[in-house]
Order: structure tokens, then sequence, then C-alpha cells
């Protein structure tokens, strides 16, 4: 997919929490782009990261930890940047919408001021122009009888529809970057289908760079553009989503494919990785993945292998890299 | 082979919610959430049923009825021939035992404050399972049986991964050796990886003690893998139910074909390919006249407005309830 010059560069972000004196690096040297237009899927199980990354680019996770690195946005590098002026950028430019609908709306105030803070916030329009706004938004994302809902409060809508009020919140001031955090784990799959067409849609229309974390692979597929995979805090492979999950090249890649089921016969046992994720506290030297890899050789133990291009287009960070042929057998 | 250990019939379950202000004023009966519409299936010994459908859709609620946390407002629930909620049946805790429930939330379904010990224990006593000197010998062997390691049984709930505590939830209902397992959204909550390892566990477990087992998620890949036979439900309706891999490959019903289509393909390659649902499901305040899908149904027509179509058997497939699933599935 083509895509002009980048409007977000991510460049060797490293995030490190700290817990009883003790440091936990949640994110190790993280690089990627985004395009406008584009949509970036992140991808990887519960603790790889995929989180904590949306959250170090917004300047949510240094309150909580050490960020470095760079994140280039317009010229300007968000992670050096003053509180002061990270929050003109936060739900200006950049919008976040999180996974529980449920829990990132005020129960006690209606939709309509929620989404009228916001254009306060961020834009120069008058009472009235927000009020006509703000309709506007919860029309766009196809939410019946807008005028008469800005009165209800979010106990009166269904998760899917309070992901609509987030989604109307969220691009309400026109952002160029929507980092969206698991924003269809929490409904169904009928009205997941809604909501991630909804957010392709006004991605188009707006012009707009998306990054959307999820742990679902078919989420991916039928979203994104590009994919990033994550383990232990760092990305293991990246490429275009078509390469990446019909060639998956990293083993650790290869194995989340095969534990989803399908294409099996039925009742037969699912695959698994053996193993488990490795604690942050207690990360192996060199791959984090070799301890549970069925590829893994005698230097995966050692050096840690660092995120090459294999072929065009995709980066790998595995010193003995799966080939076509080996990924479909195994 | 197929003895059905299990008979639902017809069974019903109306939440009254109480008279508001304005009922009372208006004069209106307070309102009722419709949770199950006459739901009759037989679980067969042995087998899996798989339950799926979009939250609200009233697959909990049975999975609650089957167990007697919900008492059914009509209909019945017949276990090796006897009323479940028959007056004889109200006292006898070996139903109870018999069939197991496990739940969704691993955080919330253990108690904090007990050890994997003293959780598995406690199943054994209150069944009278074994005497009181050969229980710490069973705990042990529970613990082996879910693959997990003995020194588990001295620690506390938080001490476990998520998937450590469903086989943990696990352990406590095979404690009591039961013949029915009702699963509801038992690996929803975990990653994929885990998740494999749980249900690996369980299809295991079924083949060794001889299982019938009651499959209920939303996971429809997952529900298509582990099950012999399927029931979609619908406003608390089957809408239709057969052999998992039928309805799978060539789903009857417009809701099961709406519902299947939506799941997102691993395959880049069937981007734009899926047939959208439009809206959402109906409140079970407020029911639809008819066939509780027509108001979502492109197929419906003034016969679905009015007749709710019953679940009958179609050739070459399960039992389909939709008034015109010949000539839907003859196009197809």
């Amino acid at each position: 997919m083509e895509h002009n010059t980048p409007i977000l560069e991510v460049d060797g972000l490293n995030t490190t929490f700290h817990r009883g004196g003790q440091p936990l690096p949640a994110l190790r040297d993280v690089s990627f782009s985004v395009a406008r237009g584009e949509v970036l899927g992140l991808v990887g199980e519960s603790g790889s990261g995929k989180s904590v990354t949306l959250r170090s680019i917004i300047g949510l996770a240094r309150r909580y930890g050490d960020v470095t690195g760079e994140v280039r946005w317009q010229g300007q590098d968000l992670v050096q940047m003053p509180d002061r002026a990270l929050r003109q950028i936060q739900g200006r430019e950049i919008a976040m919408i999180f996974q529980e609908p449920m829990t990132s709306l005020n129960p006690l105030l209606t939709v309509g001021l929620q989404l009228e803070e916001t254009l306060r916030a961020h834009t120069d329009l008058s009472q009235s122009a927000r009020r006509d706004r703000a309709i506007e938004m919860l029309d766009l994302v196809g939410i019946p009888s807008a005028a008469q809902r800005l009165k209800d409060y979010p106990h009166q809508f269904s998760g899917g529809m309070r992901q609509r009020v987030m989604i109307a919140i969220a691009l309400a001031a026109n952002p160029k970057l929507l980092l969206a955090d698991e924003p269809t784990t929490a409904l169904d799959v009928t009205i997941q289908a809604q909501i991630l067409d909804l957010i392709l849609r006004l991605a188009q229309d707006m012009d707009m760079g998306v990054v959307l974390v999820t742990h679902d692979l078919g989420v991916v597929a039928q979203t994104c553009d590009t994919v990033a995979v994550m383990y232990a805090g760092r990305i293991v492979e990246q490429g275009s989503v078509r390469g990446v999950l019909k060639d998956p090249r990293h083993p650790y890649t290869v194995g989340l494919m095969r534990s989803v089921p399908e294409n099996l016969p039925p009742r037969t046992p699912l695959y698994s990785v053996p193993g488990v994720p490795p604690s942050l506290d207690a990360l192996p030297q060199g791959c984090a993945f070799a301890p549970r890899c069925a590829a893994c050789v005698a230097a995966c133990t050692q050096d840690r292998p660092p995120l090459t291009v294999v072929t065009e287009g995709r980066q790998v960070a595995c010193l003995n890299p799966i080939t076509k042929s080996q990924g479909n057998a195994a | 082979m197929t003895t059905s250990v299990l008979q639902i019939r017809d069974l019903h379950l109306r939440f009254p919610l109480g008279r508001s202000m304005a009922d009372v004023a208006m004069g209106r009966p307070g309102r009722v959430v419709n949770a199950l519409n006459g739901v009759s299936l037989d679980l067969n010994r042995g087998e899996t049923l798989g339950i799926v459908g979009e939250s609200g859709c009233g697959k909990s609620t049975l999975a609650r009825c089957i167990v007697r946390l919900y008492k059914p407002s009509e209909g019945e629930v017949r276990f090796d021939g006897q009323d479940i909620f028959g007056a004889d049946q109200r006292a006898d805790r070996s139903y109870n035992r018999r069939v197991q429930m496990m739940f969704q939330d691993p955080y919330s379904s253990l108690n904090p404050r007990m050890t994997t010990g003293q959780i598995l224990a406690e199943a054994l006593r209150v069944h009278d399972m074994r005497p009181d000197p050969e229980i710490p010998a069973r705990v042990s062997e529970l613990l082996e049986l879910v693959r997990l390691p003995q020194d588990a049984q001295h620690k506390l709930p938080h001490e476990f991964s998520g998937g450590q505590r469903q086989r943990i939830a696990i352990a406590r209902a095979l404690a009591v050796e039961p013949e029915v397992l009702i699963a509801d959204e038992l690996v929803s909550a975990l990653d994929v990886s885990v998740q494999a390892q749980v249900v690996n566990l369980l299809l295991e477990l079924q083949q060794e003690l001889d299982l019938t087992i009651l499959f209920v998620a939303h996971d429809l890949r997952l529900v298509r893998h582990v099950s012999n036979r399927v029931a979609v439900i619908y406003l608390g309706r089957i809408v239709e139910i057969g052999d998992s891999e039928t309805l799978f490959s060539n789903p009857s019903h417009p809701y099961s074909q709406a519902l299947l289509s939506a799941a997102p393909s691993l395959d880049p390659d069937d981007r734009g390919k899926t047939t959208k649902l439009e809206g959402e499901l109906p409140s079970p305040l407020n029911m639809p006249s008819g066939c509780p899908f027509h108001v979502r149904c492109r197929h419906a027509s003034e016969i679905c407005k009015q007749q709710v179509p019953a679940l009958l058997p179609v050739e070459g497939r399960g039992e389909v309830a939709c008034h015109h699933v010949e000539e839907i599935n003859a196009h197809a």
C-alpha cells in the first residue's frame, strides 16, 4: 500500500517502570512510522507492550515511568516536550480511544456535555457552533436521532453505542492521528465489524493515521495496512499485513498464527507456543523468545537479534528466521 | 450412542423490572425483560454442545438456569428423567454435584482468601466425596489432573495467572466427579496461546472422564473447533441448531449467516467479503413481534412480522427457525 511521508515517527522508544526499586523494561527500542491515511496494527499478547507504546507516544506513560527515545510529530519530539505544550497536542492533533467504553465516559455527565468539553478545550467554536458540531459528530458515527441523544447519559447507551460516542469525542477536534487501544475487544463480533468499518471510513475521509492495538489477528487482517508484532516489549516483526500474515518469518508470529483455531480438524489439540512469556524483571539474555523457540540456535541465547530487513518492506528480529517453505510446513 | 442426559423443554425466563412511578401513574403493569423465550434442546451424553450468540441473547441465562442459579418462569429441565425444579429435587444436592458450572472471570470466581488446596477440599467436603483423611491425596490428584504443580495447593488465587486460575476452576468442578460441565465463556478472558492450552486440557479431560460439555462462548472459531453440535441463540430463542461442521460451513438461518460472516477472517484477501449486519440486538424489554430477527433481516416479509417461526428440521441441515429458509438457501 502506497502512502505519503510519515506523520508520526517513533524512533528507539524505551519505557521503563519501577517496582520495588527494580527497573521493569516495558518497552525497548520500539521504532515505527505511520503515514496519513495509514492504519498500523500493533499485535501481541497481554503484557507485550502494545498499550504502553500508545501511552508512551501520547505522554501518558511518563507520569509512571521513564520514557526515552524519540517520537517525532510535526517536527517536534513529543518525548522531550513539556507537559503544557503536550496538552495542546493530546486530544487535538493526536486522539486516543480506550478499550473500556463503560469506564472511559463520565457516568454523571451527559454525552453532549462530554463532547462539548472536548470542543471547548480544542477549538475556538462558539457555544452554538459546538452544539452543532456535537450533533454532527454523533450523526457521523451512526448514532440515530443525534440531537435528542445529546441529553442522554452514558448508561442509556449500549456498549456499541458508547464506543461510538468515544470515537465521536476522539474525532471531534479533527485529529491527524488516532491511537485506538483494543477499541472493539469488549464488543460482539457484529458490532465489532460495524465499529471497525466506521474507524476505517473516517480514517479515509479525514486522511487520518491510525495505530490500532489488538490481540486479534483477524481484526488486523481485515482492518490494517501494516502490522507490528510485539513480544516482551520489543517489535519482533513488522511489514505489510498481507506479507506478515501470509508469510510470517519470526517464529513467534508463526506460533501466534498457528494458535488461532482455523482450518484444523475439529476437536484436535490446538497448537500453543510452549512455555509462557518471560517476566519483565527476568528477561533472558539474548532473544526474549529463545526459551520458547523451536528454531533457537546457540547464538540466540547470547545475542539479542536486531530488527533487520529480510525482504522488501519487511523487518524481522530473529537470527534464524523461518523461510516461506518452513512456515507452510510448520 | 445419542442418549440425552439433559432435556430442556420450552424454557421461559422473565425478569420483572418492577413498576416505575410512570407505570403506576399510567396504570400500566411493570416492564419485563424476556431473557429466554421458549428454549428447547437436548444435551446428549458425551457430546460438546456449543452455544453462540451476541451479548444479551440469553446464552449465560440458559447456562444459569441449567445449574439452578435462576428458576425459569415456565418450562422444564429434566435430568435423568427428573424435573430439576420439581419439589423433591429442590433439596437434592446430587444434581448440583453431577452438573457443574465453570465461570468466565478467573479473578472473581475463586475466593481470594482461600488457598487452592482449601478451595478444592471444600468442594470435596460439601459433597462428601471423600472421608477427611483421604482429602489431601485427592487434592494432589486433582492438581495433577489439570497439570498444575503440587506446590499450587498452598498458594492463593492472586498468585496465579489467568490460565492457571481457569485450571483451578476446572479442578474444582471435577472434584465432585460431575457428568456434565457447563463452561460459560471459560477461556474468553485469556490470550490465544493460553486459551489453546486450557481448551486442549478440557478436550483431553472430556475423553478421559467421559464428560458432557455445554460450551457457551462468543468466539465462533473456538466454538466450531470444540463442539459436536452448535445452537445459535437470538433474543432468547434458538434460531438454528445442528451439527457443528454443517452449521459453520453452511449456515441456514439469515442470522447465523450474518453472525458467522462478521467474525474477521485471518486472510487479508477476504476483506470486504462480509455481509454486514445492520443495527443492534433489540432490547429484550421490547420484543419485536413475530420472528425476533425480522427487524434486522433483509429477507423479512409480512409473515415474519406476525408469526414466530418454529424450529423445524431442514433437509441436509439442522433445525432452523425461519419462514423463508428454503428460498434463502436455494439462492445461496
